[in-house]
């Protein structure tokens, strides 16, 4: 067991787990954040991506020592976050969302992007969402949904 | 065309909408399943861990089953547990159950399970071919026109094609909660399924007399389908049932992705052979022969389902003056195979279409003089002597040659093919799908549906299809509130539960928008007829005493409607959606590869309720098509078998061509079958187009690199 310190979603945590624990079971089973999503468990479909300092990563792939420190970001921090809501809104939009099981993952792995740049490239938002994936749409729609966010935070700002 | 945002999505966006994992109740354990690691033999020993206390654990073998150890499918011969015998890997032989998921999991891998081996069947090829492999029931078509033209100058052409498993690879793994209540002896299921009265009679058949009321509900949300929740929750369902009537305590499965790659359904794999006869002159094929064979896996299941489905599509879009269509169904020792998008309609498919571009390439027609040589008109006939009664596929042709200006392209790229090191290709396919259940099945389902009109002015649809994705939830309610004429945001479709919702069939066969939608549109019609109402909400708000009340309708077959199921003549599907598509491909002859560019579609599915939503379908039906042209091969060197997405190679956002889909008669009464049609055609343009690009005819798939290097080499020696 070990003293775990992270932030999550803006919020200080303190909790008391085996150094060993995936990030995905403290958001899930400790927290009950059941946002974030299991889909494979050793990091090959995205479907559990949350933002580490800011950068999109596999909660199936941390354990909690690594989680240290760390600024976590899951989907359920939407519900204060313009980038979010924001990337929520394209996706309703665009008809992103069919099962809706990667979608909180490939939201999450979209704001990593739009954090680094806020007019992505078709070819850099493919490669961003090349980690997530989707079973269902095809990603037309995801990705336009991306544009669309884009647009409208470029627009905003 | 409306493109109403999803009533879903607002749930899916922020996370909150509950799938499986999500659940979990007072006092539930943990449920998994102790699997067979070897494809055929006898269990001959089975020794748990020392270091455990076994009394901890709730365990359930052959000997705790109460009912019927037999999973109910059309061919009811797969068992849920085994017994002394496994047939193939991944076959379940106990459920097991403790408090703790971690302890659970070393408990169960700990077990050692002793076998003594025989000899199985894995590969597609030593399956298929080898017609001491053949089980079950043969299917068969014969048709003759009487009109037909005798001619002289016949090619004749033999070709046979494979086509190999393929992972439904939804992204929610499957998972199944059981909750036993003595008191009302009751066994209350939730779970990712399709078709939640499939599970309940599997329930039935398993617990027998020991439960006397099975409830059966969806979770809220199911991460996808495509097929692979329509079969095994039935298996799935029952062993939780069983561990928590055991237990006493409720228990929850969620499989691993690994386990669910290894021991859940698939795609059949298949062999189809065509012999044709075709006029060197005009290119029209005079008289065809298609043997069409499906590797059914350890057991048949619903096979013969989707073989009916398989020879009722193997003739394509064409109209052949004489056929003669077999189907049969082979053992092996993989899996049981089940449904998937498609239904043996994409392997049939796959082949025609294939054998159609093979000819062209021998008697020297183009792929499109072929097409327009052979295509169904209005009234032609097809193999089951179904007459056309529209002209919408020739229309979907010609429209498809126009946006994607295939001649030219088709020029152009044999041009640049000459001074390139880079190939490409141009591949053209047709496709139909008959929507809903084959031949009488609609008939003996006889789907009922029920519409609650509230208190409040709300109207609650209740029908036992489910929303795994595909937007169901959300188009169904349109047909009512624009038939009704009241607010979208008024309509709702109830989480389909045994107790509460009519039987309104399974949600499978592209039926849910064609079949349920349709009845409930015209229950829509039928109330507001009755009522005579101006505005449905004024109406409720003035006669309160009235409300709530329920209405409700069963399906009526057309009386014109007939389907010999020995012959298999007759109407085979009321209604057929059409489709046409080109695909562009750029081959790299340096890494084996191809990459797909462009891909133009059109559809008739008839009217298109929710724009957004019918391009979702086609979108993702084509991707997961292309995974299967492409990539998507689960024995791809016999051993190791894939276990996750690295050796399972899904379509990802890189490998995504550019689309441009068009529909056509949109202003249709009807709404036709869409979910699968779109999963019928890409795999066929794919090689038609690699056809084009490189002189190479390859009738197996997948084309990966592998199989094309090992082709080409086999060309050039």
């Amino acid at each position: 067991m070990i003293e775990l310190k992270f932030t999550l979603n803006n919020q200080p945590q303190t909790l008391q787990v085996p150094a060993n624990m995936r990030l995905l079971e403290i958001l899930r089973d400790q927290l009950h954040l059941t946002g974030t999503k299991e889909g494979c468990s050793v990091g090959e479909c995205g479907a559990c991506t949350v933002l580490m300092n800011k950068k999109a990563v596999c909660s199936c792939l941390m354990l909690a020592c690594q989680v240290q420190n760390a600024e976590i970001e899951t989907i359920e921090y939407a519900a204060e976050d313009e980038m979010l809501k924001t990337l929520q809104d394209s996706f309703l939009k665009t008809g992103a969302v069919q099962c809706g099981f990667c979608t909180p993952g490939m939201i999450m792995s979209a704001k990593a992007l739009l954090l680094q740049t806020l007019q992505p490239s078709n070819d850099q938002i493919k490669k961003a969402l090349e980690g997530n994936l989707c079973r269902c749409t095809g990603y037309v729609q995801i990705i336009e949904a991306v544009q669309l966010a884009a647009k409208t935070l470029a627009e905003r700002a | 065309m409306k493109s109403e945002p999803r009533k879903d999505a607002l749930a899916k966006i922020t996370g909150k909408c509950r799938f499986l994992d999500d659940y979990s109740c007072e006092n539930m354990l943990h449920g998994y399943l102790l699997y067979a690691t070897i494809d055929c033999g006898k269990i001959v020993n089975i020794s748990f861990p020392n270091d455990y206390d076994l009394a901890e654990f709730t365990i359930v073998q052959t000997a705790d089953i109460p009912g019927e150890n037999i999973v109910p499918e059309p061919v009811s011969d797969q068992p849920f547990l085994a017994d002394k015998a496994v047939c193939h890997y991944g076959q379940v032989i106990m459920g097991i159950a403790h408090a703790d998921l971690q302890t659970l999991k070393k408990f169960i891998s700990a077990i050692e399970v002793e076998y003594e081996e025989e000899e199985a069947i894995i590969d597609v090829h030593s399956c298929l071919d080898d017609k001491a492999n053949q089980s079950g029931e043969c299917m068969h078509i014969s048709h003759t026109d009487r009109n037909k033209e005798k001619t002289d100058n016949l090619k004749h052409i033999e070709d046979v094609f494979y086509t190999q498993h393929q992972e439904q690879a939804y992204l929610e793994p499957q998972g199944m909660l059981a909750e036993y209540l003595p008191q009302s002896s009751t066994m209350k299921i939730t779970g990712t399924m399709q078709c939640p009265f499939f599970v309940k009679s599997a329930v039935q058949m398993i617990m027998g007399k020991a439960v006397k009321n099975v409830i059966v509900e969806t979770s809220e949300g199911i991460g996808g389908a495509f097929g692979g929740k329509e079969d095994f929750p039935n298996l799935l369902a029952g062993i939780t049932a069983l561990l928590a009537y055991k237990s006493q305590q409720p228990v929850k499965i969620v499989l691993e992705r690994s386990d669910d790659i290894l021991i859940t359904t698939k795609r059949h794999p298949s062999r189809v052979a065509i012999v044709s006869y075709t006029n060197m002159l005009t290119g029209k094929l005079q008289a065809v022969n298609i043997d069409y064979r499906l590797d059914a896996g350890a057991y048949l299941t619903l096979s013969p389902v989707v073989l009916a489905r398989g020879i009722l599509h193997a003739g394509g879009g064409y109209c052949l003056p004489r056929c003669e269509i077999s189907g049969y169904m082979h053992k092996s020792n993989t899996p049981p195979n089940g449904a998937f998008r498609g239904f043996g309609a994409p392997q049939a498919l796959f082949a025609i279409e294939a054998h159609l571009d093979n000819i062209g390439k021998i008697i020297g027609k183009s792929p499109l003089e072929m097409r327009l040589a052979n295509i169904l008109r209005l009234h032609d006939t097809m193999p089951s002597s179904q007459s056309m009664k529209e002209d919408h596929l020739y229309e979907c042709l010609q429209k498809v040659i126009e946006i994607s200006d295939y001649k030219n392209k088709r020029l152009e790229f044999e041009q640049y093919n000459q001074n390139n090191e880079i190939k490409k290709g141009i591949g053209l396919a047709l496709a139909l799908h008959g929507g809903g259940y084959t031949g009488n099945g609609e008939k003996v389902l006889q789907s009922k549906v029920k519409l609650r009109l509230e208190k409040n002015g709300e109207v609650q649809i209740f029908v036992a299809n489910v929303e795994m994705g595909q937007g169901a939830h959300t188009t169904l309610a349109q047909m009512v509130n624009e038939e009704l004429d009241i607010p979208l945001e008024k309509v709702n479709v109830q989480i389909p539960n045994t107790s509460l919702t009519p039987n309104s069939g399974p949600t499978v066969a592209s039926r849910t928008i064609y079949i349920v939608g349709t009845l409930l549109q015209k229950l829509a019609a039928q109330i507001k007829k009755e009522i005579n109402y101006e505005s449905l909400e004024e109406y409720i708000r003035q006669h309160q005493q009235l409300f709530p009340q329920e209405f409700e309708r069963s399906f009526i077959p057309d009386p014109e409607d007939s389907f010999d199921e020995k012959t298999n003549e007759g109407t085979a599907y009321h209604d057929f959606s059409w489709a046409a598509c080109v695909l562009e491909i750029e081959y790299d002859p340096l890494q084996y590869k191809i990459k797909v560019k462009k891909c133009w579609n059109v559809l008739d599915i008839g009217r298109v309720i929710n724009y957004n939503i019918a391009l979702g379908q086609v979108y993702g039906g084509i991707t997961q098509a292309l995974g299967w042209a492409l990539t998507e091969d689960i024995y791809k060197k016999g051993y190791p078998r894939s276990k996750g997405f690295t050796d399972y190679t899904l379509p990802t956002t890189e490998d995504m061509p550019e689309f441009q889909v068009e529909f056509i008669h949109t202003d249709s009464a009807i709404a036709k079958g869409l979910g699968e049609i779109p999963m019928d055609y890409p795999a066929p343009a794919v090689r038609n187009a690699f056809l084009q690009a490189t002189g190479i005819m390859i009738n197996d798939l997948p084309l990966s690199p592998e199989r094309i290097m090992k082709a080409i080499n086999r060309s050039t020696l």
